[in-house]
């Protein structure tokens, strides 16, 4: 009986642990991106978008060169570009961009994309854009956040200077959060979630996140 | 040995009813997960330090050297070696990460009374449909037409709903079937009017007639009952159902009949699995092929796709042996007991069916976010 107990306690952990994988059955990335951003500040002090350069991994960026034309093979211009730079964004609209915007804890809404266009460099594409804000903020604290929530890609903010503030008046403060910051960070987003149920989503654990402080 | 406590009995509902809660509960959990509108997810942090944080950095790991290994093969050719042995491992821990095939599979081989051995064929043939798909995509839209990467992304979207509307029918079939069986196991332990009885009657016919031959015991007033539907006799129903549990929870030894289920026609059923997990192709297999053939080393990435196809065969088959192996026990030490036993053993089925149109239909309305394409 007492094999037989042990074997039965086996299977069950066994059974659990399955159940349980499942449960943590997430996404995984499969598009990695180098991101970084400039917050654009009216002469008033508001903030009027974000602009964003997104830079795809050597594999994706391969990938999403598949079957574009050129005159110059490996070489692609903005122009030859163009098309997939107008299917980028106008995909990335399905997803909100994968930014998101608070002033003082309002959601802020941005307006279709601008100024977008694709850049080829060292076997990788660079993707320029500008959301423009529907209607510009001058908050006391501006939180923005970069990532996606099923985590298909993965937003890695560049290491060196990501975040600019373009025109913004010299008393803001600019902080941020890299998902590697530590425990701290993904103790408070636990709590968070566990609160508010808002950014009930799995890769807002890998969220990139900027806040600037105005006095 | 053949524990037949109470005790024993005891344990086994614990592990029935531990299994079944943790199962709904991971079900709830996923579909949850990625609902926008859902509700909190308390656990989600500890998941991302823990062995699927560790399982994700992996996995990562393994699928960003595979481009640069891929380049590296241009030149040399041994680099070709690592860039398999990389794609093995990645497909080792894909599949035990995030995805729904093991689940699909686990779940039908559970509702379906499957062998471990059909379960680790199903696993290798639904892992090599999954990767010849995925080289046959690449081949037809990427060498043969040229198209671009949004073509490529729309065809790979309309597949992956196609396979989830497949899951989800199979999952309803394998309800519909499941479900008889569970409502006959509720209802056997009372004493039945022959109402009940015709009710779910048409589901087993072929059961039926098989166990009552097997035993001997005919009875013609059962057969009006479900040719006429006569429902006048309440006695012989009675008598009916007593029988039935009889055969139901099959303490004669030849059980709930594997044999017929592994016959033909459950090869044909199991060609439903493979078809339905395995139509899907991996986003990341459709990358790596598509790299490949921009470096000129399409055989090199179709090399790597079936390795990755192979490690991930591995793990699914892993997977469904266990869950097999568990149920398996959970029917041993229910086989002998009366009504309750069986009880479980159709409600352990009928739960796994539900689990598989519960993925199907959560797949395929969105639910599970997590695990759709994203097109850039």
């Amino acid at each position: 009986m007492n094999s037989f107990m042990c074997g039965l306690l086996g299977w069950l952990l066994l059974a659990a642990s399955c159940a349980l994988g499942a449960g943590a059955a997430q996404a995984h990335p499969h598009v990695w991106i180098t991101a970084t951003s400039e917050l654009i500040y009216a002469p008033d002090g508001s903030i009027t978008g974000v602009r964003h350069a997104w830079t795809f991994d050597d594999m994706f960026s391969t990938y999403a060169l598949q079957g574009i034309e050129t005159k110059t093979k490996g070489v692609y211009s903005r122009e030859e570009l163009a098309s997939l730079a107008q299917t980028n964004v106008e995909s990335l609209k399905e997803f909100a961009f994968f930014t998101f915007a608070k002033a003082d804890g309002n959601k802020e809404k941005f307006q279709e994309p601008v100024d977008y266009f694709l850049e080829y460099k060292d076997a990788a594409l660079t993707l320029h854009f500008t959301l423009p804000l529907k209607t510009p903020v001058k908050p006391k604290e501006l939180a923005l956040e970069v990532f996606d929530p099923s985590y298909f890609i993965d937003f890695q903010l560049d290491d060196k200077d990501p975040i600019k503030l373009v025109g913004a008046p010299a008393a803001c403060q600019l902080k941020i959060q890299r998902p590697t910051d530590g425990t701290a960070n993904a103790q408070k987003l636990s709590e968070q979630n566990f609160l508010s149920g808002d950014n009930s989503n799995y890769g807002a654990m890998f969220a990139n996140k900027i806040t600037v402080d105005c006095p | 040995m053949r524990p037949t406590s109470g005790f024993a009995r005891a344990l086994t509902i614990g592990v029935a009813a531990a299994v079944v809660v943790l199962a709904l509960d991971s079900a709830v959990h996923v579909l949850m997960a990625q609902n926008p509108f859902g509700g909190p997810r308390p656990s989600a942090e500890p998941q991302v330090r823990g062995i699927v944080g560790w399982l994700l950095s992996k996995q990562s790991e393994f699928y960003r050297e595979m481009s640069s290994t891929i380049r590296a093969a241009k030149s040399d050719g041994s680099a070709v070696w690592t860039l398999l042995v990389i794609s093995f491992a990645y497909g080792i821990f894909h599949a035990a990460g995030p995805g729904h095939g093991k689940a699909v599979i686990s779940s039908y081989l559970i509702a379906n009374q499957e062998t471990a051995k059909r379960g680790i064929v199903l696993s290798f043939a639904s892992a090599l449909m999954q990767s010849l798909v995925a080289v046959a995509m690449v081949g037809i839209c990427a060498v043969l037409l040229n198209a671009t990467a949004k073509t490529m992304c729309g065809a790979e979207k309309a597949i992956e709903i196609a396979s989830y509307a497949l899951i989800a029918a199979f999952g309803a079939r394998l309800v519909w079937t499941k479900g008889g069986g569970f409502i006959r196991a509720l209802q056997a332990p009372q004493a039945l009017p022959a109402m009940a009885l015709a009710a779910s009657a048409p589901h087993d016919h072929a059961g039926h007639g098989h166990d009552h031959g097997h035993h001997g015991h005919s009875h013609p007033h059962a057969h009006v009952a479900h040719r006429g539907h006569e429902h006048r006799h309440d006695g012989h129903g009675h008598d009916h159902a007593q029988g039935h549990v009889h055969d139901e929870h099959c303490g004669h030894s030849h059980g709930p009949v594997p044999s017929e289920l592994a016959g033909p026609g459950g090869w044909r059923r199991g060609f439903g699995a493979i078809f339905a997990v395995g139509l899907r192709p991996c986003s990341g297999a459709i990358l790596v092929l598509v790299f490949a053939l921009a470096q000129g080393m399409f055989w090199a990435g179709i090399a790597a796709t079936l390795v990755m196809g192979l490690g991930t065969a591995i793990t699914v088959a892993t997977i469904a042996v266990i869950a097999v192996s568990a149920k398996d026990l959970a029917r041993r030490l229910s086989g002998a007991s009366e009504g309750g036993g069986a009880l479980i053993m159709r409600g352990l089925e009928f739960g796994a069916a539900g689990l598989v149109l519960l993925f199907g239909v959560g797949l395929l309305f969105g639910y599970l976010a997590a695990e759709r394409v994203t097109c850039l």
